[in-house]
Parts: structure tokens; C-alpha cells; sequence
């Protein structure tokens, strides 16, 4: 019996020994990026202008290789990330609400607690649209036209229990109107449809309107201050109806992580925010940075998960 | 605007530049020829090593691909009734029977002239009109692009075949197919039986390369003679530039193929395999021998291939003017436009005119490109693979197949669903079940289910919702048209044989 215990022991001992040797030159091998959307996707784009800088500032001449792994939007790669070896050379994209929103909506193999929180990066917040040919230019004449017939209003949206929707779900409830949901597959026949004026409103993304000033009027942004990308449109919270909505993207790793290893992941997280090269090619792919890096990242989630809970207590959207 | 399109060209001629089409559209043809390879995924796979390349370098492989696939898919429709790409199934109807016949090589030369015209015309579409055809997308709303679904739909007619119970069985099939995965309206999963793998539902690529690549290949293990190779191994080619005169009397099919192959490629969702299948019914209901279609008509070959290659370019005017991919491929397309900070907007061509401006000369010569590398090079290499034993071409095919369908997402689960599809495959090839109609089905019955359901909600559930604008009038006037006329043809024909009969 004693001599059982000493061997376990010493095989703890053994694999502290060698596991404190892989802090020491983390990472000792390729890193692997794990991609939850086919290769030229939004997600994806961010994960490759990221690659290089992380290389970079992580020395001790990492290697990092996205990997995509598509599917069941974005679930099948988050789900590998969380069951993947708490080493370090496994991290992946994670996007907010989505992925909180599909532990309520279907059965995950995850959750909040499956995850080392690393940095989330990308802040995209939610701005209502109409299409230009509209006489609803403001948001009193669109709540004016929502509150006045139930269902009046369409809005065209890219899917349902993503940022998008719940930002809609939170417009019915400050503004005391039901509004009529058009659900697409994909943002593309979204925005065809509202550009083309056969929905009265769409909710889409800061990023995906900064090109699009000509032919879209956006009525507010739900940002706490005023973006300086769209400096001259107002905050919802200035008109008056208290949102603020975004679709977030960062980095995560599986739970568990070793404390070092953690440490310069976030580390290498910061020095690559830092970087001016770094913020003019995320700004070049069209896409609004913020980084919240470790606790506050989890903090973030957690707060996410919450609307998302909400929502899906007081409007189950399946 | 014309004026930077001119700018623009000096840089598209230097060398790197050009030798990265003339590479783009080698490689399309290879990987459309390969069953299961397909333009979307050479692209995406393509797109993580255009990262440090110079943009036009990168966008130049991406035309040269695209227009490669469209054309390459025809090779083994024609040689061996296994469609390369999912645009290449209308190719087979008479490329096919043509190979049997033993006119296989007339039937390639006739698929890379028309394949290069259609990709020509799409090019020049793009260079000239690309504003005001972003507009006509714009036109196009839910219950628009329904009513164009219901249009293709009445092709199936003709697909039937000659036993019509098997025949709409076949197409009830594919439209079940389309019903898998997560229902986008109502956010329920239809028939996933819990497998995350099909939320996103069935890549056509999985379904076709199971029901048209597998049973030949089985039928090549077992020696059965049906399927000829002795005769399309010889292609009894004359030179391409000899065979062209006789191909012009096709004209009229190659100006209403691109013509519709072009339209729908500025459709948002729609595809090349929807453009085929449009033009060559269109092509068939315009012809003075209908009844000969099907059993090899080069004229068939010419509608299929000149329309899927004439979505091409034009599947980029609404991407790059307003970031609404028309295909697949174009939205893999803008991914890679992405990543060079090359947002798609009004700005684009503004802030980029020599990108933007030589992406689209690059889709010009690219398809210039694809009689020289396709007619001369390609396709007679592709005809010596049959020359290979049978036994060992089989494998081969299924060798291929299988690696093709892992690699679309790179996971185990597509290709036992493509085994799965290939036992279906067999037996409806044993008990001549029609394929055609279930690609259709499957093309077309999701996308109309979910534009009709998008219009009625938007009609807040009223049906007169759905023939309420003017484009949507003019949509169902052409359905009845197409639909009702041979009926009365039908109506006065019997009158007179029954005249003459008394």
C-alpha cells in the first residue's frame, strides 16, 4: 500500500518535474488555432491577421496554425477547443453571444466553466439600418411605426440566437413594440433584401455599414459613446432607448490552463493590441477592436450568458 | 470608370500576375475534372496561402480556378457520367450519350468553347455594367428569388424521364435531402437526429459524388460492359481550331445561356447548377428537335456549360459592389478580398481601382485561357485516364472521391454519409430511378421552401403578398408561359390528327 502511494508520488512528482520544464519554453511546439468557420469568414479572417503578431510576441520562435474545423455555427470547433489537452498549444476563436447562446438553445458538450479566458479582441456593435429609399430615418418614426400596428415593422436578420436577435428582442422591450422577425441564412440575402427595400429595417454590424453610408440610413448605434467610425450617428442610449449590443469575438483556451502559460498567452494578447501594425490591418479587414484580456474577459462572458438566460426565459427564440 | 479599367491592365500582364491565371485555371481544371473536388473548396483551401501572396496574385488564382472548375467538371460528365462539380450534372444529359456514341472529344471541344464563351461574356458584364446590375439583385426579395425557384422547378418535368412515378419519387428524395439541418426560420432541427454535423445541412458535394460518382465506379469493379470505356478512351478528336466552325450554328444557345447564366449569378443564394439546369431546358424548349435532347445533342452540352461558366464573373458584381455574394464561391471569394484589407463596397472602387479593375480583366483572360489550356492541354490528357484499366480506374475514382469529401470539412462523418448516399446511388442506378431530379430537388426545393416562407412572413402571412411588385408579375407571366404553351400545342395538335383520323 505505502509502496503504491510512493510510486504515484513519485510519478506526480515526476510529471510536475517535466510539465514545469514545458512552462519554462511554452510553447514547446506548434499552437494550434482552432477555427469554428470555414476559411475566409469573418472569424477566420481575424484569426489569421492575429496569427503572425502572436508568433511574434510570443517568442521562443512560435508557431501558430489555424485550423479550420466548420460546422453547426461555429459549435464543432469551440466544442474540440474545450476538449482539448489544457496545454497551451491548443487555443480557439470564440464568439459572443453565440456560443453562450448554444448551450441554451441545443445540447453542448461545453459551457462557461469549459474555458480559460484569454482576450476577447473584436467589438462589433449592433447599429439599426433602413434602406435609403425609406421615409423611417430616425428611431421616432420607427418606433412611431412599430407601436402603431402589431408586426409592422420586418426586420431582415442573419439568424436567430446570435447578437442580431437578442439586440431586436431588447428594442421589443424599451421600446414596447412587437416587431416581425425575417430570419435569413447568412448576412449576404439579409442585407440583399434590406438594400433592396422588402423589409422595413435590418440590425446588422458597425463593420458591415462603414462602406455602406450612401445606401443605408443608420438610425443609432448601441455603443456607450459614439464610435469614431460613425461619428455623426447617435448612441441608442442619447435617443433615449438603453442598449448596448454587440457581436464580440476573441480567444480562448480550454479550462485549466497552467497559471505561466496563461500568463504569456495573455501577455502576448496585449503586446499584439499594442501593436500599431496590428491595429491598422484589423482596421484595413473592417473590424472595430477592443481588447478585454483574462478575468474581465470571463466577467464579460458571464454577463453574456445572463441576457442570454434572460432572453431565453422571458422569448425562447426555438 | 472605364478609364481606371484600362490603368489597371499593365499590372494584370506582368508576369507574375499572369502566370498566376494561367496556373489558377491549369489547376480548376484538374480539381473540376477530380470528383468531389470543387471550386468552393479549392478556393477556401487556397485562401490561407494568399495571406502573404500580392493581392493580385492571389485573385488571379481565384478567377483561374473558378473558371477552371466550371469547365473541368464537364470532362468526367461527358467521359464517364460523373459529374466533377455540382454545375457539371446538366453537362451529362447529352455529353454523356455523346462519349457512347463515340463522339466524347466533340463533346469536350464543344463544352471548353462554350465554357470560355460564357466566362467571356460573364467578364465583360462584370468590367462594364457591374453598377447597374447591382441594382437588378436589389430587385430581387424574397418572393422574387421564389418565384425563380418555382421557374427552375418546372425543368423537372423534363427530368423525369420515361417512368414518371420513379421519376418524382427521385425528386421528392432530393427535396427531403434539403430539408436536413437547422430550419433557419423557426430555428428547430429537421432530422439531425442529434448530430451537430448536420445542423449546417448536406453539402450537395456529398450528396452528388455518392449518387453519381459511386455506382459507376462500382460498376467499373465489376466489369460490367454498360459502361464503355473502349469507346471514350479513343476521343477521335480533330483539332480544336478545325472543330470550331461547326460549333457556331450554336450562337443563339450561347447568347441565351450566358444571358441566363449571368442573371442568375447576380441572384443572392443561387448557383452555377441552378444556371445549368435553367438554360439547358430553355435551351431544349427552344430547339425544333426537343425529343433528341437527352440522348446526345451537342446543343445540350453547349447550354450547360456556357451558362455555368457565364455565372462566374457575374456572381462577383454584387459581391464587390455590395458585399452580397451571388454564389458560394463568391463569398469564399470575398473572404479572400478580406484578407488583403480589400473591403467589397463603393469605396472598393474608389480606394482600389487596380485591384478591383484587374480581378476583373484577370476573369477575362482566365476564361480567354481556358480554350488554349483546356482545349489543347487538359482535355486530352484527361482522356488517356480512361485508357487505364478498369478495375484500376474504378479504385481510383473512389480512392479520390473519398479523400475529396473528407477534406470539404475535414471530418469522417461526410464521407459515411457519402457511402450512404453511394448505396442509394446503386440501387436507384439498378432499378433506373432517375438522378437528375433529385440534384434539382435538392438545389431547389430548400430554397424555395425557405424564400417562400421569408416572403410570407414579410407579407405578414398573406399569399397575394407574393405577387405583389412588378418584378414578381413579370416572373409568374414567364411561368405561365413557358408552362401553358405546349399545353395548347397539346390542345390543337390531337384536333387535327383526329380530323385526319376520320
Amino acid at each position: 500500500m505505502t509502496a503504491r502511494i510512493s510510486t504515484i508520488a513519485a510519478a506526480l512528482c515526476l510529471a510536475s518535474v517535466t510539465s514545469t520544464q514545458a512552462f519554462a519554453d511554452y510553447p514547446e511546439k506548434k499552437i494550434d488555432l482552432i477555427v469554428g468557420y470555414a476559411a475566409g469568414g469573418g472569424t477566420d479572417v481575424m484569426a489569421r491577421t492575429v496569427a503572425p503578431f502572436l508568433e511574434e510576441h510570443l517568442g521562443n520562435d512560435a508557431t501558430v496554425v489555424v485550423k479550420n474545423m466548420p460546422g453547426a455555427s461555429g459549435q464543432i470547433g469551440v466544442t474540440a477547443v474545450a476538449q482539448a489537452e489544457p496545454d497551451g498549444h491548443t487555443i480557439g476563436t470564440y464568439n459572443l453571444p453565440g456560443m453562450m447562446a448554444r448551450t441554451l438553445d441545443r445540447d453542448a458538450d461545453y459551457d462557461a466553466d469549459s474555458f480559460t479566458y484569454l482576450a476577447n479582441v473584436v467589438d462589433d456593435p449592433n447599429v439599426i439600418v433602413t434602406p435609403k429609399s425609406s421615409d423611417i430615418d430616425t428611431m421616432d418614426k420607427l418606433v412611431a411605426t412599430a407601436q402603431e400596428r402589431e408586426g409592422a415593422v420586418t426586420v431582415s436578420m442573419s439568424s436567430l440566437g446570435g447578437d442580431d436577435h437578442f439586440f431586436l428582442i431588447r428594442l421589443s422591450e424599451v421600446t414596447d413594440a412587437e416587431y416581425t422577425i425575417v430570419p435569413f441564412s447568412g448576412s449576404a440575402p439579409a442585407r440583399s433584401a434590406l438594400m433592396g427595400g422588402h423589409v422595413t429595417m435590418g440590425i446588422i454590424n458597425l463593420s458591415e455599414v462603414v462602406n455602406f453610408r450612401d445606401e443605408l440610413n443608420v438610425l443609432g448605434i448601441a455603443t456607450e459613446e459614439r464610435s469614431e467610425l460613425l461619428e455623426d450617428v447617435p448612441t441608442f442610449t442619447e435617443e433615449g432607448y438603453d442598449i448596448v449590443n454587440g457581436s464580440l469575438r476573441g480567444f480562448i483556451a480550454p479550462a485549466g490552463l497552467p497559471d505561466e502559460v496563461e500568463s504569456s498567452l495573455i501577455t502576448a494578447f496585449e503586446k499584439t493590441y499594442e501593436d500599431p501594425e496590428f491595429r491598422e490591418a484589423m482596421l484595413k479587414s473592417g473590424n472595430p477592436v477592443k481588447l478585454t484580456t483574462g478575468n474581465d474577459f470571463e466577467a464579460l462572458n458571464a454577463e453574456q450568458l445572463e441576457l442570454a438566460e434572460r432572453v431565453w426565459e422571458t422569448s425562447p427564440w426555438k | 470608370m472605364y478609364g481606371s479599367l484600362l490603368d489597371a491592365l499593365p499590372a494584370v500582364l506582368s508576369l507574375g500576375n499572369f502566370a498566376a491565371v494561367v496556373i489558377g485555371v491549369i489547376a480548376g481544371i484538374c480539381i473540376g475534372a477530380l470528383p468531389g473536388l470543387s471550386a468552393t473548396m479549392a478556393i477556401s483551401v487556397l485562401i490561407p496561402f494568399t495571406f502573404g501572396m500580392d493581392p493580385l496574385v492571389a485573385l488571379g488564382m481565384m478567377a483561374g480556378i473558378y473558371n477552371g472548375a466550371m469547365y473541368g467538371g464537364s470532362i468526367p460528365a461527358v467521359l464517364l457520367r460523373i459529374p466533377g462539380t455540382p454545375a457539371a450534372v446538366a453537362t451529362s444529359f447529352d455529353g454523356y450519350p455523346m462519349a457512347q456514341q463515340g463522339k466524347g472529344g466533340y463533346a469536350l471541344q464543344v463544352s471548353v468553347v462554350s465554357s470560355a464563351i460564357g466566362g467571356i461574356a460573364s467578364a465583360i458584364v462584370l468590367m462594364l455594367l457591374a453598377p447597374p446590375l447591382a441594382k437588378v439583385t436589389l430587385l430581387f426579395g424574397p418572393s422574387e428569388v421564389f418565384w425563380v425557384a418555382v421557374f427552375g422547378l418546372s425543368a423537372i418535368v423534363f427530368l423525369l424521364g420515361g417512368d414518371i412515378l420513379k421519376g418524382l419519387m427521385s425528386a421528392c428524395f432530393g427535396v427531403f435531402v434539403s430539408l436536413v439541418g437547422l430550419d433557419s426560420i423557426s430555428g428547430y432541427d429537421r432530422y439531425t437526429f442529434g448530430h451537430l454535423e448536420l445542423l449546417d445541412g448536406i453539402n450537395i458535394v456529398v450528396l452528388l459524388v455518392g449518387l453519381y460518382a459511386m455506382p459507376p465506379a462500382i460498376a467499373l469493379l465489376e466489369e460490367i460492359v454498360d459502361l464503355d470505356t473502349s469507346m471514350s478512351g479513343k476521343l477521335n478528336t480533330v483539332s480544336l481550331w478545325k472543330a470550331i466552325p461547326s460549333m457556331l450554328k450554336y450562337w443563339k444557345t450561347w447568347l441565351r445561356s450566358s444571358i441566363i447564366g449571368i442573371f442568375v449569378g447576380i441572384l443572392p443564394g443561387a448557383g452555377g447548377s441552378m444556371a445549368a439546369f435553367l438554360s439547358y431546358n430553355e435551351a431544349r424548349r427552344a430547339s425544333s428537335n426537343p425529343d433528341d435532347w437527352g440522348k446526345g445533342e451537342p446543343e445540350g452540352v453547349a447550354a450547360s456549360e456556357t451558362s455555368n461558366n457565364a455565372d462566374t464573373a457575374s456572381a462577383l458584381i454584387p459581391a464587390l459592389t455590395l458585399g452580397i455574394p451571388g454564389t458560394a464561391v463568391a463569398a469564399v471569394m470575398l473572404g479572400g478580398l478580406l484578407i488583403h484589407g480589400l473591403q467589397p463596397g463603393p469605396m472598393l472602387f474608389r480606394d482600389n481601382p487596380d485591384i478591383v479593375f484587374g480581378f476583373m480583366w484577370q476573369f477575362l483572360f482566365a476564361a480567354i485561357l481556358l480554350i488554349v489550356l483546356g482545349g489543347a492541354l487538359a482535355t486530352n490528357s484527361f482522356a488517356q485516364v480512361l485508357r487505364l484499366p478498369r478495375p484500376l480506374l474504378g479504385a481510383f475514382i473512389i480512392a479520390l472521391v473519398l479523400v475529396g469529401v473528407y477534406s470539404i470539412n475535414g471530418r469522417m462523418f461526410d464521407v459515411y454519409l457519402m457511402l450512404g448516399f453511394g448505396l442509394v446511388g446503386y440501387f436507384m442506378d439498378k432499378l433506373k430511378f432517375p438522378l437528375p431530379p433529385v440534384v434539382l430537388g435538392l438545389i431547389l426545393g430548400g430554397f424555395a421552401e425557405q424564400n417562400l416562407r421569408l416572403a410570407l412572413r414579410i407579407g405578414g402571412g398573406d399569399w397575394t403578398a407574393l405577387a405583389s411588385s412588378t418584378t414578381s408579375k413579370v416572373i409568374i407571366a414567364l411561368i405561365l408561359l413557358v408552362v401553358l404553351t405546349p399545353l395548347f400545342k397539346r390542345i390543337f395538335r390531337p384536333k387535327r390528327s383526329l380530323t385526319s383520323a376520320s
